[in-house]
């Protein structure tokens, strides 16, 4: 048993003051940071590898005459193709695991500079309807925004997606296409790979969910990232 | 000296004509295009699909997949452009004889000409536009097809890229009796009955889309949050701290 001393006393209370302090401002912090909205989630960024296809499709490799047309030098190969759908435009999509269900998908198109647009309604996700309908051969492509200029929006939560989670789109025909989720990646708007995105998908029907992410840059008023969910069709 | 100029210069100059040349290049050669293909007007045929065609280059990857097709039948199946074509599919005015169906001969204001033949093996070139033996037969009405490395020309890699090129699978059953036939003989070969070169589904090569989406107005973006509760984090624990130490002294005065 130690003899408490008034320097010792002292100690005690200022310590008792600190901690006092250090709790009201640090606990106002915390709290003034996960306040109102939260940021939404982000997947890690992607490595910086680019997509198989675009670097094999760069590789100088065969250098054939240009003038040399329709020659042809690989055999055609007769491989499984994964289950297809007849084509029919989406309705709705429903991604339980992250709370997605949204009614009434809009038609998108390119822009003069043929970048994808996003829906005017930061309530409804959008479809790219220039390409395959969800469940048809190839990448079928939906979109929408993670926030509005008041909160969140209907792919909030995209970054939070997992692979293995379940995808659905009911199309017009009544027919629901099932995807499952292969992966989620955040990409810099500044090096999106395109043809990883939207280029052939070696015989699988499949679907990509694109949102946006990273940080947002208050002077453009975007955000630097996009957030793409990787996904193909199940019988 | 004056020599010496004129040679920098020169190489000055087409150093940096360099990157711009480089630059218009590589926007030409490469791309990722994508085509659904529909039903062609006025030929009645139930079927669909989508063509993918990756351009490298003057080398093009190609993947199809197409189902509703007459089944066990050789499909023709082409690549066409033409610099004076629509760069479109054939709609139902370009029946120019009016017997009410679209054959080779109409189709070809909207698409024009073959400038790659889809063949299973061997050559691809326009020659190979009727080689009915090496086009895949659609068996149970399907088509799953991929061949890679088919080398172009420089113009028809562009073609592609611009979104000028069109895929058209041919072969009809008009008659629905299993097979082609029919008096009406082929324009591009009278050996063949017209059924057999009628285009049945077409779709044009679509650029991908630019780059990624906008699609965020920034309402739950919270750029100092991360700094806000680091710092908050850290007083916290500092009390936690602080707090033991009072303790210790509160249960030292006992």
């Amino acid at each position: 048993m130690s003899h408490p001393t008034k320097f010792g006393d002292r100690r005690g209370s200022i310590a008792a003051a600190v901690t006092v302090v250090l709790l009201l401002v640090g606990g106002a912090l915390v709290g003034k940071a996960y306040s109102g909205t939260q940021s939404p989630p982000q997947p890690p960024a992607a490595q910086s590898a680019p997509s198989s296809a675009a670097s094999a499709s760069s590789s100088p490799g065969t250098t054939l005459s240009p003038s040399s047309s329709a020659t042809t030098s690989t055999p055609a190969s007769t491989s499984e193709f994964g289950p297809i759908m007849p084509p029919s435009s989406p309705i709705s999509l429903a991604i339980p695991s992250i709370g997605v269900n949204t009614k009434g998908i809009v038609d998108l198109k390119l822009d003069k500079n043929g970048k994808l647009e996003a829906p005017q309604d930061f309530q409804k996700a959008g479809w790219y309807a220039n390409g395959p309908t969800p469940g048809e051969f190839g990448p079928a492509v939906i979109g929408a925004h993670v926030d509005s200029k008041s909160g969140p929006a209907v792919f909030y939560r995209l970054g939070s997606l997992k692979k293995g989670a379940q995808v659905s789109v009911v199309r017009k025909d009544g027919s629901t296409a099932r995807f499952v989720i292969d992966r989620v990646a955040r990409y810099p708007k500044n090096a999106f790979p395109t043809a990883t995105v939207y280029g052939d998908t070696n015989g699988r029907a499949e679907l990509r969910l694109i949102t946006c992410g990273g940080a947002f840059d208050q002077s453009t008023g975007h955000y630097v990232d996009n957030i793409v969910a990787f996904a193909h069709l199940i019988r | 000296m004056r020599t010496t100029t004129k040679i920098a210069t020169v190489a000055l100059g087409s150093a940096a004509l360099l990157p711009f040349l480089g630059a218009g290049i590589a926007q030409a050669a490469d791309g990722n295009t994508t085509a659904t293909l529909r039903p062609v007007a006025l030929n009645g045929v139930k079927a669909n699909g989508t063509a993918m065609v990756t351009v490298s280059g003057t080398r093009i990857d190609v993947t199809m997949a197409a189902s509703g097709l007459l089944a066990g039948s050789p499909h023709a199946a082409h690549i066409h452009f033409g610099a004076d074509a629509r760069h479109e599919c054939p709609v139902a005015g370009d029946d120019a004889k009016g017997d009410g169906t679209i054959n080779t001969t109409d189709g070809g204001p909207a698409y024009g000409p073959i400038v790659v033949s889809l063949t299973k093996t061997g050559d691809t070139s326009p020659k190979s536009g009727l080689a009915v033996d090496r086009f895949d037969t659609a068996p149970g009405g399907k088509i799953s097809y991929e061949r890679g490395s088919i080398n172009v020309s420089s113009d028809v890699a562009q073609a592609i890229t611009e979104g000028k090129a069109v895929v058209v699978v041919h072969g009809v059953d008009h008659n629905d009796n299993g097979k082609y036939d029919g008096e009406t003989k082929s324009d591009l070969d009278p050996s063949l009955p017209t059924e057999a070169t009628d285009p049945a589904i077409c779709g044009v090569l679509n650029a991908a889309p630019a780059g990624g989406m906008d699609t965020g107005a920034g309402g739950t973006s919270t750029p100092n949050n991360e700094g806000m509760l680091l710092l908050g984090g850290g007083l916290l624990i500092a009390a936690v701290g602080s707090g033991a130490f009072t303790a210790r002294k509160a249960r030292n005065r006992v």
